[in-house]
């Protein structure tokens, strides 16, 4: 086989090479770009507020209804501040 | 002799009496000897002993017994607040049962009855979440905010669903005015954070994720989204360190630990 041959032959392979670890480093990092995009998740939902007796939502004594209106986030009931695992 | 036998007894009768503490009769007995409103009467007390059972059952975890009880008492139909209130207990019910579709259904019932039922609104928000319908998520929350615009969590609610929804200038909008009521509130700056990153505040994130790990620091999901936010600056170095520890801190979540000690490892030291 010529030298003259054989380095066209090389280079394409080369270049083939570089295309292919060129696409597969950029499909890597759009995956993980995706997969940290797709983790920033937002926090749960609030828990459901508890049973209310025969006398209704009205009055201080209807913890749910108060919870409900409250400003407070501890009265609220809303997803505690996770410390840990 | 026989005058102060019978004086000592009549006082002695009279002190015993009272001494001894009279009870009034729970219910007043009936007055009537109508049928129609002796039978009333009976539902109206039906209503209250199944109240009882349904809210002792759920009490103790047995959500099926609580069904059953306030599925009758709705079909006995009572007056408000009882009509509104049976529907909203047998949501909750269902809800714990995983029938999320019967409790939205039982939810819209006790709303429609008492159309300023917060506690209601709350709940149906929630079992809207889980059912993933975040189309009548927003408009309960919408209301709910409309009726009760400080309720933290009406605020919290809306900006979940609004995050969940790809809105996040009303999540952040929320998120930023429950904070102002609840500044030392880590989930909420943590949500905060999110919202700012999908509109492109990179500093405000960073600045809402710092507050949110100076409250909690081993808030695992805030640390890892620290990094992400810090990678978004340019700042590899320091995003690799937030990953590494979030791989630390995310120790019960398996998930989350992947994810960051993959995000580590893309990152090379320098």
């Amino acid at each position: 086989m010529s030298r003259t041959f054989v380095r066209p032959v090389l280079v394409a392979a080369l270049l083939a090479l570089l295309l292919i670890c060129g696409r597969f480093a950029v499909a890597g990092a759009a995956s993980l770009e995706d997969a940290l995009t797709g983790a920033l998740v937002p926090s749960a939902g609030p828990s459901l507020l508890g049973p209310i007796t025969s006398a209704g939502r009205v009055g201080w004594e209807c913890k749910p209804e108060r919870s409900a209106a409250s400003a407070g986030w501890h009265d609220a009931e809303l997803p505690h501040t996770p410390f840990g695992p | 002799m026989r005058l102060p036998l019978a004086v000592a007894i009549l006082w002695g009768l009279m002190a015993a009496g009272a001494a001894a503490q009279t009870y009034s009769p729970q219910r007043p007995l009936p007055r009537t000897t109508s049928m129609p409103a002796l039978r009333a009467l009976a539902t109206q007390r039906e209503i209250e002993e199944r109240f009882k059972l349904g809210i002792d059952a759920e009490a103790r975890g047995d959500w099926t017994a609580a069904v059953a009880e306030f599925k009758r008492i709705v079909a006995l139909n009572p007056p408000e607040p009882k009509g509104s209130t049976a529907h909203y207990d047998l949501a909750i019910a269902y809800a714990n049962l995983a029938r999320y579709d019967d409790a939205a259904t039982e939810l819209r019932a006790a709303i429609a009855l008492d159309p300023a039922f917060l506690a209601a609104m709350a709940n149906l928000v929630s079992v809207d979440l889980s059912r993933g319908d975040l189309g009548e998520a927003r408009r309960i929350a919408d209301r709910y905010i409309t009726l009760d615009p400080e309720s933290a969590r009406a605020l919290y609610s809306r900006g979940i669903v609004a995050l969940r929804a790809g809105d996040a200038a009303t999540a952040r909008e929320d998120f930023g005015k429950l904070l102002r009521n609840n500044a030392s509130y880590a989930v909420a700056h943590y949500d905060l954070a999110l919202a700012e990153e999908r509109l492109g505040h990179y500093e405000s994130a960073e600045r809402e994720l710092r507050t949110a790990l100076t409250l909690a620091p081993a808030y695992a999901r805030a640390r890892f989204a620290l990094g992400v936010v810090l990678l978004r600056e340019g700042e590899h170095g320091a995003a690799r360190n937030e990953f590494k520890q979030a791989t630390v801190d995310a120790a019960g979540d398996p998930a989350l630990q992947n994810i960051s000690a993959a995000a580590r490892d893309s990152i090379p030291v320098p």
